[in-house]
């Protein structure tokens, strides 16, 4: 009997094998993984077992940090600039995350493979773990100013702010915003109704306008009509184009007409310059370029420039900005002048202005620049690429000659501001969108700009929803943050 | 430890291999084992009155005086009654008791005095008073099982009352209304005023005692061939009876009760005893092919056992995290939360894995002592079956045997089963951890198990009883 025993106790022994390995498989192996894995709270509670770095500005500015408070979720997430810095940093609670707290939070946790040696070193050195920082490309000053002038204009719009030549974002303002402090309550009950008052706020502050909502570009479209014009079609600023003070579109009854009826230019005889036509912002000299270079060429260039790119992420993911294929040319005139169906991110806005300040190259648009561990090693940092390149230096010149125009000529639709920051030039395109069933919306004011001082330079596009006038709602607040960074260089 | 005879006594008996060494009683080494196991256990339990307020827990030092006097009580009871016995057998079964109770108070704490979480079905705060009333009783078996069962022999005397005994308390739930024996839709208990029994967890000992005697009364006409299929020696088909009967009564109780552990577990018990008296092959085989076959079918034919597949397959799929395989994954993430060293006790949140202080006690151990700990926990239980299975390779007497190395394999067995149910190892079915679960029943039932591997492993080491020598010297007798 005892042959039997031995096999029966050789069963047991791999009985005992296979429930240590497995145990070894689990709490070992597939740990890591399991945090992931839904309906895992405790993984999240553990996230405020220990403190998640901080998120800051790039001149240094904390605008995320966690606080030691003490009960079952230790730490507490602060945002000391709630409302003001809400597009960028989003909120980490209890069950979900946004923004960078949710694009770069295996940094944030600590949890990141690039940790993992500091990790183990603290564990074994028994310091506190602590989360790495994620520094933001963001100036405080011009973010403040664009959060400022949104708020004091009362009106929902966001504002985009780049560095044209690395990309870097250098502010992201949207109004009506939201205090990510309010979802960072660590009280499940208050955290829901905190929550259920968000979404059901009908001016949508959780809504990030800067990058997840999109509008007409209206006559700001017209950047990107002259880059093919200039590239494709052989033109050059001082080509004069038809411009009459009335367009009958295509087979419509459709009449196109400029701003108010005006006459383009003072050339006469409905014939303008495409300079003159861009200054004044002429809408039929621009649907004729338009429909004489065809929906096709159109939309390449628009491609070019960022558009119909559905996985553009800085590090959050930025909804897609259209510009669909219009073969009809009453359509193809109407989408020449951003109108139609086009859509834009305020964010895509500021991407026009940066590729003329760039020379022609459009860079990649980022938010972060680089993270910190906790031992002060950087452990990332932001590679500055070019996304594209929509038109040659020469046309890239040409553009901005006109963008010149449009606010130190007279005539320009933003004329108001030819010495708004002393002695800086701003280069700039106006947009008045019009939007809602048969236009019956209150116009969008759209402002594109970008402008130098010494060696700092930015982009800035600004929408206003229902702001009219793009020159009126628009251009003050890009000029206002465009004079908070230029100045404090 | 007096008896130990001397070689010059051997000599006197006429050994002519003599002198030989005889076994010790080792009862010192238990005394010093168990004094180690309660400094284990107290270590633990004030770790955890420091993970959840920083100070000793009230009440620790009765409850401490309480768990030292029932284990010195057993000790000298075993110093009396079954003076030869393993000495780690005792000391292993204290430390996972003791371990119980300091989970059960940790479990019983959540919620109170301000700590942090709540129970799905929360503890009394009496529930670790509680526990060491049930290990008072559990001892208390423990003493009587030893002072009845002086010779494992007796036992046999009982072979179908044993039987009988056994089927009737597997029986007794799935006749019951549901109303008093229903639990998780499992019929396994009886529910009686305040108190609740799981009669499975005695109706196994019966029947592994009826087996044991049956088996050894049996075994010759069991292990004669009858064809040959396959290169396998089948059994004579009058032989295969009791093994058709025993898988029909666990597929009954898989249909009655719900119960897929429990009856994997008894023909589990059954088929390894079966094997350790026939040697045999053949039987293992049948009996695997049988459990497998009917648990086959069963998970077709019944919608709550095919449900345990599809979670056991696919927890994380869909819904399932957060309905039907809810249980399972809080435990799996307890313990993936838990790593290689544990939140250390009072510092997990085991209390979000629903009813951990039953079936899913080893996940609470598992998040709160690391993937060591449990690991520690596993080999507490492995050498306890190893302590059994030695005791069964020693013994002489066939019945002791085969009813060592199959209760002995049933725990091994029953670890399996509800550990690596836990663990998703295999599918889970709800059976009591020996030991670690709170509640009576188990905890009472292993004591018996013990005290059975106990008193063989007495009688295993019991030296042979002193020849009467009173005849004197052998006389020389002069033959001329």
């Amino acid at each position: 009997m005892n042959r039997a025993l031995r096999r029966i106790s050789i069963a047991a022994l791999v009985m005992f094998v296979l429930l240590l390995a497995n145990v070894n498989y689990l709490q070992a192996f597939e740990a890591g993984s399991l945090t992931d894995k839904p309906g895992n709270s405790r993984a999240f509670a553990a996230q405020f077992q220990y403190q998640r770095g901080e998120i800051t500005t790039a001149d240094g500015k904390v605008i995320a940090e966690s606080k030691n408070v003490g009960g079952v979720y230790k730490y507490q997430r602060v945002y000391p600039l709630g409302q003001e810095y809400a597009p960028a940093t989003g909120y980490d609670a209890l069950y979900s995350a946004s923004g960078v707290e949710s694009a770069e939070n295996s940094y944030l946790t600590g949890n990141s493979s690039n940790l993992a040696v500091r990790n183990v070193i603290d564990m074994i050195t028994n310091k506190p773990r602590k989360g790495a920082t994620v520094q933001l490309t963001l100036d405080s000053n011009a973010q403040n100013a664009a959060w400022s002038a949104l708020q004091s204009s009362g009106k929902a719009g966001a504002v985009v702010a780049l560095n044209p030549q690395t990309g870097a974002i250098l502010a992201i303002a949207s109004y009506p915003s939201y205090d990510p402090n309010q979802l960072a309550v660590l009280d499940g009950n208050q955290l829901n109704a905190n929550d259920k008052k968000l979404l059901t706020d009908p001016n949508q502050p959780l809504l990030n306008r800067a990058t997840d909502a999109t509008f007409p570009p209206g006559s700001t479209f017209k950047i990107v009509t002259s880059s093919a014009a200039f590239t494709q079609g052989n033109d050059n600023p001082n080509t004069v184009v038809d411009a009459p003070t009335s367009l009958q579109l295509p087979q419509t009854s459709t009449r196109l007409i400029n701003n108010n009826g005006e006459q383009c230019g003072t050339m006469g005889n409905g014939k303008a310059t495409i300079i003159t036509a861009f200054t004044e912002s002429c809408n039929t000299a621009f649907a004729n370029i338009g429909m004489q270079l065809g929906s096709a060429t159109l939309k390449s260039m628009a491609e070019k420039y960022g558009m119909n790119d559905p996985n553009l992420k800085i590090p959050s993911s930025v909804v897609q900005s259209n510009f669909p294929l219009e073969p009809a040319q009453s359509f193809t005139a109407m989408s020449a002048i951003g109108q139609k169906d086009d859509t834009v991110t305020p964010l895509q806005e500021a991407m026009f202005s940066a590729t003329i300040a760039n020379n022609g190259t459009l860079m990649k648009p980022y938010l972060v620049q680089q993270v910190q561990a906790a031992d002060l090693s950087i452990v990332d940092s932001a590679s500055p690429a070019a996304l594209s390149q929509p038109v040659s230096p020469a046309a890239a010149s040409e553009i901005k000659t006109m963008m010149l125009s449009v606010v130190s000529s007279p005539d320009g639709t933003a004329a108001a501001f030819k010495n708004a920051i002393p002695g800086v030039q701003i280069a700039g395109k106006t947009g008045t969108a019009q939007n809602g069933v048969n236009n019956s919306g209150l116009n969008d004011a759209v402002f594109t700009c970008f402008a130098a001082n010494g060696n700092r330079s930015m982009a800035v596009g600004v929408i206003i929803q229902g702001g009219g006038y793009g020159a009126a709602a628009a251009a003050p607040i890009a000029v206002a943050v465009l004079k908070a960074y230029l100045e404090n260089g | 430890m007096s008896s130990v005879a001397t070689s010059e006594d051997a000599t006197l008996g006429g050994m002519p291999d003599s002198p030989m060494a005889m076994p010790r009683g080792r009862r010192r080494t238990e005394a010093v084992m168990l004094v180690f196991a309660v400094a284990l256990v107290a270590f633990a339990y004030a770790n955890v009155g420091f993970g959840l307020k920083g100070s000793l827990p009230s009440g620790m030092a009765e409850y401490m005086i309480a768990f030292v006097v029932l284990l010195a009580g057993a000790h000298l009871a075993v110093r009396r009654l079954a003076p030869w016995a393993d000495p780690l057998l005792l000391p292993l079964a204290a430390t996972l008791n003791g371990l119980g109770i300091v989970m059960t108070y940790r479990l019983q704490e959540v919620g109170r005095d301000g700590n942090p979480g709540s129970m799905s079905v929360p503890l009394s705060s009496s529930a670790t008073l509680v526990q060491i009333v049930y290990t008072a009783i559990g001892l208390g078996c423990f003493v009587a099982v030893l002072a009845l069962v002086r010779e494992p022999r007796v036992l046999q005397r009982y072979t179908y009352i044993f039987g009988l005994v056994g089927i009737v308390l597997l029986a007794l739930p799935a006749l019951l209304p549901a109303g008093i024996s229903e639990v998780q839709g499992a019929k396994i208990q009886i529910r009686l005023g305040g108190f609740t029994i799981q009669p499975e967890e005695f109706a196994k000992l019966a029947l592994g005692v009826s087996f044991a005697s049956y088996l050894v009364t049996k075994r010759d006409v069991l292990s004669l061939a009858g064809r040959r299929v396959l290169g396998i020696d089948l059994p004579r088909a009058r032989d295969l009876g009791p093994v058709i009967i025993v898988w029909a009564v666990s597929l009954l109780l898989l249909v009655f009760e719900s119960d897929i552990g429990t009856s994997a577990l008894f023909m589990g018990l059954f088929v390894a005893m079966l094997y350790i008296a026939t040697q045999r092959t053949s039987w293992l085989l049948i009996g695997f092919v049988l459990f497998v076959a009917g648990a086959y079918s069963a998970s077709k034919l019944f919608a709550h056992v095919g449900e345990r597949f599809q979670i056991w397959l696919h927890p994380f799929a869909g819904q399932n995290p957060f309905n039907n395989a809810f249980q399972l994954v809080q435990g799996i993430y307890g313990m993936a939360s838990g790593g290689i060293l544990g939140k250390g006790l009072g510092g997990g949140q085991p209390y979000l894995t629903p009813l951990v202080q039953s079936d899913f006690v080893v996940t609470a151990f598992g998040e709160e002592l690391g993937m060591t700990g449990l690991m520690a926990i596993l080999l507490l239980y492995g050498l306890i079956v190893q302590r059994g299975l030695a005791t069964s390779l020693s013994v002489k007497d066939p019945f002791s045997k085969i009813l060592a190395g199959g209760l002995a394999f049933m725990l091994a067995l029953q670890i399996f089963v509800i550990v690596g149910g836990v663990t998703r190892l295999i599918p889970l079915t709800g059976i009591t951890t020996p030991f670690l679960s709170q509640g009576g029943s188990s905890l009472v039932a292993s004591w018996i198990l013990i005290a059975l591997l106990m008193r063989l492993s007495d009688t295993a080491r019991k030296p042979p009883p002193q020849p009467i020598q009173d005849e004197g010297m052998t006389q020389v007798v002069n033959l001329s």
